[in-house]
């Protein structure tokens, strides 16, 4: 009885499939830009965040951010953000990034991806960290973006910063 | 004469505060939007004494520099000065966790003619 309870065991492990970790942000995100002018937040953060330090191979993220969630501090730049001119949310609602491979990269990690902004698409590679918790943990990134490489505004590129600085503190759950 | 429009002053604050506190709960009920953060119960009676004190010493230098047409002066400056305020809440940048910062002019910008409109309606108390 004991062995062949024992080769079942040793036989069902040996098609066992690891799955990444899949977190949930919470909802003390934030999604931040900050530059001479303007800065700001972002809301509305929704996807996909597999995660795993040891197999980070089928690790990945596929999220997206909304566009008409952006706040400056100022209604009248709010509404211009969100207006055809800078980011057309209604024609662009969100902004998003997936990943294609997670690597590891000095004391962090790198995500090798496609960025979409208003309509454009391009390779992005966003360095990140993750502090594991007990039940979670908090991804932490840091990265610099120009919005005339996604034609946002680009009729008038010295109208404000062209070059934002985005700063994401993602905490997540199980 | 000074007596007379510090009291006025005053009187004016309060009323002005007292209907700033007024519209400010009826602008949430409508709208739900929550800025008690930046105008609260003791920022409202702060700001609106103070912008009636001022326009009480206003008055008063007018009337002392121009005996005869200070009162017209003082009309215009405190009009123009009112209407020219209204620039601050529609550029000020609120923090960042404030939501729906597009309806703070709303609620603020006819809170910046409440002191003129609480002087104006007090005159008949404070002139002979």
């Amino acid at each position: 009885m004991y062995p062949l309870a024992s080769l079942l065991i040793i036989g069902s492990s040996a098609f066992t499939i690891i799955h990444s970790q899949e977190w949930k942000p919470t909802e003390d995100y934030a999604v931040k830009f900050t530059s001479d002018d303007p800065s700001g937040v972002f809301r509305g953060l929704k996807g996909t965040i597999k995660f795993d330090e040891k197999d980070l191979a089928n690790s990945k993220f596929d999220v997206t951010i909304d566009v008409a969630t952006i706040n400056t501090g100022n209604g009248m730049k709010n509404t211009h953000a969100k207006s055809d001119k800078w980011f057309d949310a209604e024609k662009y609602p969100v902004i998003k990034f997936t990943s294609s491979s997670i690597a590891a990269a000095g004391a962090g990690y790198e995500a090798k991806g496609t960025m979409e902004m208003h309509g454009v698409k391009k390779d992005f590679v966003m360095p990140f960290t993750f502090q594991k918790s007990a039940d979670g943990g908090v991804f932490n990134s840091s990265f610099d973006i120009n919005r005339l490489d996604y034609n946002v505004n680009t009729a008038e590129p010295a109208h404000g910063a062209a070059v934002v600085k985005v700063e994401l503190s993602v905490p997540v759950t199980k | 004469m000074f007596k007379r429009i510090f009291y006025w002053g005053i009187s004016a604050g309060v009323a002005s505060a007292v209907a700033a506190l007024i519209y400010n709960r009826v602008y949430f009920f409508i709208t739900e939007a929550n800025f008690s953060k930046l105008v609260n119960v003791s920022t409202l009676i702060g700001a609106n004494l103070l912008a009636c004190m001022l326009a009480a010493i206003l008055y008063w230098v007018c009337l002392k520099w121009l005996p005869k047409k200070g009162e017209l002066l003082f009309n215009f400056l405190f009009a123009i000065l009112s209407f020219a305020s209204i620039i601050l809440p529609i550029a000020i940048h609120l923090p960042l966790d404030i939501q729906f910062p597009e309806l703070f002019p709303g609620l603020t910008i006819p809170m910046h003619f409440f002191p003129a409109l609480a002087w104006h309606t007090l005159r008949p108390f404070f002139t002979k």
